[in-house]
């Protein structure tokens, strides 16, 4: 009965993961991305990981859905060429070598439960990997930079210099030298 | 291959994998591919969560899964932002016009 | 206590670098002032450490599982060569006083030269393999910046770039070999390594071997690596006499006398070495004949008697090359000081317009001399005694062939020693050049060294004594002082050098009357290329630059290529595990 489950839930993940993959429109793939975290977060309950499991539904659809909305409706949708630049066929190469070899490696394994060990994710957390935590607030505070870096703008709808300083100054190691350049170009746009 | 419950995890980790990497090669868009690695995030949550149950150290593969989802919720704001950034100042999200760091 | 004054030797001249960092370029004297009071007492902190030399590790601190233990052992070995680093750095920082008065930037030289001699002495007392690493790339680093410390002059930069690039490919040689080290005895200490080196596969301790030796050629600037020596001449001569003479190409040949007992067994390797040797001392004696300017000169008189020092370690005399690795540090540092002192005055390197300094500049024309009669292995003076015992080695411990050439070098190194000397101060002027005597910190210096030419061979027996004592694994013998002149003094190996010596400068002062000292016909195009190196080295560095130019290709800035090039090395990966299994 579990087999049946988890082979729907994982059929399904795949299938909305897929239309949030092609869909022309990028609100409808946001969509389509807050039901793969659904259906994700029932399998990690499923597994018995109930922590995880919603951690996973509220940062997952909540977070992350609300987060490319809004920078959706910031950035205003493109009307962008869909012909990917690699050529299709070797796209599905690497991919399908991928899976293949998973597959063909994963083939011989027969994954049972094991009983024993520390189940208690608090005791865990808390006490073994308590550098974990540390490493999750750092890692928040420099999302909360990110996050004022996306607001910002809204601040002088003018575009000027001034925004690039605190934009500068707010984001982390990801795209300082990728800012740097795109700050060069001063382009006057509709927003 | 035996299909136990766990084997079939697996497989739909596999499955969501295979989807999320061709995402990221045929995208072109930047903002889809944020979306497209979010995710290959949720099909690595799901791994590491089966890893800790076969192991039987439920709380440990939690533990992780709960830093990976904190970690790669950080970079897809701060993805975002630079992907507003980019629109905003070169005016396009196009892949292939943003190429400025060729040779 | 040795703990203690090895923290004071490393910890003070970067102490000091840091704080010469934070002055401003508004105040030289400030400059000045501090440069040396650091540098003095970090000669006298190096000299304090000598009793307390012992085979014990002095300093043990632990690094974490992957790194080893910090170790720092202030054995015979190193105690001596800190020694020389701390002395004569201290006076070539002194020198520097009057050498670099009025020039810009002072912050920066000083602060490289201070960083320079603690990363020196890290290097020297470091028990850990990979942290000896770790300095070794420091001092590279500070050679760099030293060498192109002019950095508007197109040539100094070229100088320190192929200094820092060869001495850069010996430095992986040095890496390999600690990881091969540490992978075969799960250690990266340096006495583990002398203890267990007979454990070692001979396959993986053939690596270590010449991955240790190429780091140590490429660092003394010996055969293939001899072309950045001349090149990096453009530097300070401070800097040359320090860096160049003195300390760091000294580190390649502390290395081979330190692991020697270790890689002694392993086939070819003390064939290898003895053969680097003797071609870089050949090689660079010939070069020195007709070279006309006078550091490049003096740079490939370097390159020659470190081959010498190489030669010796590879017949197996480990003491009879750090013996002569002293009297050379302070005979090398003399000359090039003076030769500073010369530059300082006239304004220019090239020897063909010089002539007949002797009359203007008589304390730099004798403390020349002194160190050029060393330098030539005239008696009483150290390098007599050094390279006396060096042949002897030779003698006893390797084909004659070899000894026979390497007396053919004492020769050439007497000649061209003494056309330097007579081109510089003697003859006719040959060009209207100012001329002043050195100042009163030039003089300090250059009178230390050149007492010191006399003084240092009579340390012969405390050194043997330190040195057998206290390296338990190079089996050395004790002699003392008088043992060694009754010895040498009776050897007929000894005579037939003095000879060789006295023919090499009677015939340089006959010819020098004459001329035919520049150009040596067909000598000379050969010595322009460094015998084919020069074009070796940019063969190769061209072709390194047009392949990196055509693998540009592939950054194609798009974001979909490169997502393609981590799945497919992805794919690779996958491919190779399922292979192998």
């Amino acid at each position: 009965m579990e087999v049946l489950y988890y082979t729907l839930l994982g059929l399904g993940a795949s299938f909305c993961a897929y239309r949030a993959m092609i869909s022309k429109h990028l609100l409808p793939s946001t969509l389509y991305l807050a039901g793969v975290s659904a259906l994700v977060t029932v399998t990690l309950y499923l597994l018995g990981a109930h922590e995880v499991a919603v951690i996973e539904l509220s940062v997952g659809a909540g977070l992350v859905t609300v987060l490319l909305v809004y920078a959706l409706s910031v950035v205003g949708e493109d009307v962008i060429d869909r012909t990917s630049i690699i050529p299709k066929p070797l796209a599905f190469l690497i991919v399908a070598g991928i899976g293949g070899l998973v597959i063909w490696m994963a083939y011989p394994l027969a994954i049972q439960p094991d009983a024993n060990g520390e189940v208690l994710l608090a005791n865990v957390l808390w006490k073994h990997r308590a550098l974990d935590v540390w490493v999750q607030i750092a890692l928040i505070f420099s999302g909360v930079m990110g996050v004022l870096g996306l607001l910002s703008e809204k601040v002088n709808p003018q575009g000027q210099e001034t925004q690039a300083h605190e934009i500068h100054a707010s984001s982390e190691e990801h795209g300082i030298a990728m800012n740097c350049q795109a700050i060069q170009i001063e382009q006057e746009l509709p927003v | 291959m035996i299909l136990t419950p766990l084997n079939a995890v697996l497989l739909g980790v596999v499955l969501l994998l295979v989807v999320g990497f061709y995402g990221l090669l045929i995208t072109r868009n930047l903002i889809k591919i944020v979306l497209v690695l979010q995710i290959l995030v949720k099909a690595v949550v799901i791994a590491l969560v089966l890893g800790g149950k076969a192991s039987g150290n439920l709380g440990l593969g939690q533990s992780l899964a709960a830093t990976v989802i904190v970690a790669d919720t950080v970079v897809a704001v701060v993805a975002l932002a630079l992907a507003v950034q980019v629109r905003r100042r070169v005016g396009t999200l196009d892949l292939a016009k943003l190429s400025s760091l060729r040779g | 206590m040795a703990a203690i004054l090895i923290g004071f030797v490393i910890g003070l001249p970067w102490l000091g670098a840091i704080v010469l960092w934070r002055t401003r370029d508004e105040n030289p004297r400030l400059q000045h002032t501090m440069a040396v009071a650091f540098s003095i007492a970090a000669g006298v902190a190096s000299l304090a450490l000598i009793p307390f030399a012992s085979a014990e590790t002095a300093i043990s601190v632990p690094m974490g599982r992957y790194f080893g233990d910090l170790t720092f052992t202030a054995d015979g070995l190193t105690v001596t060569l800190t020694a020389i680093a701390c002395v004569i750095g201290s006076l070539a920082v002194v020198f520097s006083v009057e050498y670099m008065h009025g020039e810009q930037q002072l912050r920066r030289y000083y602060s490289f030269v201070l960083l320079f001699i603690g990363a020196m002495t890290g290097l020297l007392l470091s028990g850990n393999l990979l942290f000896m690493f770790f300095f070794w790339e420091i001092t590279a680093l500070c050679s760099y910046a030293l060498i192109s410390f002019y950095n508007d002059d197109p040539k100094a930069v070229a100088g320190g770039i192929k200094a820092l690039i060869i001495t850069q490919v010996g430095g992986v040689g040095l890496l390999a070999g600690a990881l091969t080290t540490y992978a075969s005895l799960g250690s990266y200490q340096v006495s583990d390594l002398l203890a267990k080196a007979g454990t070692i596969p001979v396959g993986l301790l053939t690596v270590i071997a010449f991955g240790f030796l190429l780091a140590a050629a490429a660092k003394s600037a010996q055969f293939p690596f001899h072309t950045w020596l001349p090149d990096a001449m453009e530097a300070p001569t401070p800097i040359s006499a320090l860096i160049h003479a003195a300390t760091m190409v000294n580190a390649g040949v502390y290395l081979l006398a330190r692991f020697y007992p270790a890689f002694k067994s392993v086939p070819a390797w003390t064939m290898s070495v003895m053969v680097i040797g003797l071609l870089s001392a050949l090689i660079s004696a010939i070069s020195a004949l007709i070279a006309t300017d006078l550091k490049r000169t003096l740079a490939y008189s370097t390159v020659s008697q470190l081959g010498y020092m190489v030669y010796a370690i590879g017949a197996g005399g480990v003491f009879a090359s750090q013996f002569h690795l002293l009297s050379h540090a302070v005979f090398k540092a003399l000359l090039f000081l003076a030769a500073g002192s010369v530059i300082h005055s006239v304004g220019t390197r090239d020897m063909r317009r010089m002539g007949g300094l002797g009359g203007k500049m008589p304390f730099v024309r004798n403390v020349f001399i002194i160190g050029a009669l060393a330098l030539a292995g005239v008696p009483i003076l150290n390098g007599f005694w050094s390279k006396e015992l060096i042949l002897e080695v030779g003698l006893e411990d390797s084909p004659f062939w070899a000894y026979a050439l390497m007396l053919f070098g004492a020769g050439l190194t007497a000649f061209y020693t003494f056309r330097m000397v007579w081109l510089v101060f003697f003859g006719p002027e040959r060009d209207h050049l100012h001329v002043h005597s050195a100042g009163s910190a030039m003089k300090v210096s250059l009178g230390i060294l050149a007492a010191g030419t006399f003084i240092t061979w009579l340390l012969f027996g405390g050194l043997n004594g330190l040195l057998s004592s206290t390296l338990p694994f190079h089996e050395l013998e004790h002699e003392t002082l008088l043992e060694m002149i009754t010895a040498i003094s009776s050897a007929p190996a000894t005579w037939l050098a003095l000879l060789v010596v006295a023919l090499g400068v009677g015939i340089s002062w006959v010819r020098a009357r004459g001329f035919q000292l520049f150009g040596g016909g067909w000598l000379s195009p050969l010595v322009e290329t460094s015998f084919g190196f020069d074009s070796l080295n940019r063969i190769i560095a061209e072709g390194v630059s047009k392949l990196a130019g055509q693998l540009s290709l592939t950054q194609t800035g798009v974001l979909s290529w490169n997502v393609v090039g981590i799945l497919g090395a992805f794919l690779a990966v996958l491919i190779f595990l399922v292979w192998s299994v």
